[in-house]
């Protein structure tokens, strides 16, 4: 029975079914698209330049730092480059997927394509690979499949204002507004254990450690604040400004990063910036800031674009419209994608 | 291969055409769902291809992409499994809608356990020997030999059932 086994067997690929023509279309184009990236070898000799460069930047870097933490640097933004126009999106290696909530609407993109277009939910945020979308849906968290299949759905007890999943996929934290307060819960990525943080908080997205045993968020009365998940206690962060509006964990490491309209906390140091910013986001070990009007140091691309960030070659965009859609992406990592076009908040959060 | 690890688009494509269906096949036999294998091929490929100004000419790319096929698809179903609790959200297709073949063969695989059903589909869909699938999986050759000898029991028995009934 064995080796008639092991003879059928030997055949068991043909038996399964065939892919999809435009599976195999899509798929081809972005691995002709990856072939394109060049691939950098630094030779020896620029090797010991750009560690020597690195050092000087490092120093300057400790300088800079110590003026801000005295107060005496200013963080300011350089020239906005012309971009040629919207590119085909190209999702950055190890990076699954873009959620992005437009106008109400929710766009969801993984590494073979669209996926989601057009739900109304009231907030979004994907888990790590993309294996599952987190939305406001009425007056539930509800857990999608990229495919639009419902996985799970819990009752939020009002409208669920903006979801954080963590890096390890196992909980998401979200803020419910419920006829009288903003409310913290959190849940596990199966949607059991679901249970209430703190009864009033502000509507900032929490923002997850690296090692998902922490998140931060902001109290009612505008300081940050770190809930440990291990110990269930909560600690207010030292040096946070009482107005914070964005915390963002770096996406390694326990660094947190708050802002306050132009003041910007990083640990002990406190830079101020000539602008407002509305967002910022760690770009691997950099932080990258958002102005008013989705003025993001250094790409911008022409056109109606409602939302994005950059920083060096890493960046993602949304544009408004009838339909929203992303059309740019990267071939960096995406840690976070925030904008604020014309008042109205929108988001897209890029797993790593 | 020589083109396509120059850059030549035309060269690469046929490349992709080439080994395209296999590696999804492949990764349906181990993840057992369409999307999954959608998204499993298709990034196998794109990092096969950033790989490529590396990749070892004198070497066969098919076994080296399967490898990529394999650890990919073993890394989504890990994720999900860990983010569901050991239980998936969604269950395999219970019934794969091959077309042609015997169903019950590739039904009784996608029945065994991740662990057992990796390692068939490497040894016998894609042609390892169980000193490669050791390396791609990184085990010990005898975790694997005897993984291979569970699911091969375990499918005799499962198609000595449907047999009988």
């Amino acid at each position: 029975m064995s080796s008639e086994l092991e003879r059928r067997l030997d055949d068991l690929l043909l038996e399964a079914p065939e892919p999809e023509t435009d599976v195999g279309e899509r798929a081809l184009a972005r691995a002709l698209r990856a072939l394109e990236l060049p691939v950098v070898r630094p030779r020896r000799r620029l090797r010991v330049v750009a560690a020597l460069v690195a050092a000087a930047l490092a120093l300057l870097a400790l300088a800079a730092g110590s003026l801000a933490a005295a107060g005496a640097l200013h963080v300011s933004f350089g020239q906005v480059r012309e971009h040629a126009g919207p590119r085909t999106l190209i999702l950055p290696g190890g990076t699954a997927g873009i959620a992005a909530v437009v106008n109400g609407r929710l766009s969801v993109v993984t590494r073979s394509g669209f996926r989601l277009q057009g739900l109304p939910v009231s907030a979004a945020a994907l888990s790590p690979h993309a294996l599952y979308v987190a939305a406001g849906i009425g007056t539930s968290l509800v857990a999608l499949k990229p495919d639009g299949r419902r996985a799970w759905s819990h009752p939020a007890g009002g409208t669920v204002v903006t979801i954080a999943w963590a890096p390890d996929g196992l909980r998401i934290a979200y803020v419910v507004r419920t006829a009288r307060r903003l409310v913290l819960r959190t849940i596990w990525g199966n949607g059991t254990h679901d249970a209430a943080i703190d009864r009033s908080v502000r509507a900032v997205r929490p923002s997850w450690r690296a090692d998902s045993l922490a998140f931060a968020y902001v109290a009612a009365g505008g300081r940050a604040v770190v809930y440990d998940v291990g110990h269930r206690s909560r600690s207010v962060v030292p040096n946070s400004p009482a107005g914070v509006s964005e915390v963002a964990f770096a996406p390694a490491g326990k660094r947190l990063a708050l802002l306050d309209g132009r003041t910007i906390v990083v640990g002990k140091t406190r830079s101020r910036a000539r602008i407002r910013l509305v967002g910022i986001g760690w770009v691997g070990g950099e932080l990258a800031f958002v102005s008013r009007g989705g003025q993001a140091e250094p790409v911008r691309i022409p056109g109606p674009i409602v939302s994005f960030v950059a920083s060096g070659s890493t960046f993602a965009a949304v544009v408004g419209g009838e339909e929203p859609r992303v059309v740019a992406g990267t071939t960096g990592n995406v840690a976070t994608v925030l904008a604020l076009p014309r008042g109205a908040r929108v988001e897209a959060v890029a797993v790593r | 291969m020589r083109e396509a690890r120059r850059g030549d688009r035309e060269a690469a494509a046929a490349l992709f055409r080439r080994h395209w269906r296999d590696a999804w096949r492949a990764a349906y036999a181990v993840t057992g769902r369409r999307a999954l294998a959608d998204d499993v091929a298709a990034d196998a490929f794109e990092r096969a291809f950033a790989a490529l100004g590396r990749f070892d000419e004198r070497r066969p790319f098919r076994p080296w992409l399967q490898r990529i096929v394999a650890n990919r698809a073993l890394d989504l179903l890990r994720a999900e499994r860990r983010l569901s609790y050991e239980e998936p959200l969604e269950p395999a297709d219970a019934r794969p809608d091959h077309r042609g073949g015997d169903r019950s063969l590739l039904a009784s695989v996608a029945d065994l356990s991740l662990e057992r059903r990796v390692v068939v589909v490497l040894r016998y869909g894609v042609g390892m020997t169980p000193k490669e699938i050791a390396a791609t999986l990184d085990l010990p050759v005898g975790t694997v030999n005897s993984r291979l000898s569970r699911a091969l029991e375990e499918l005799r028995e499962s198609l000595e059932v449907e047999h009988v009934e």
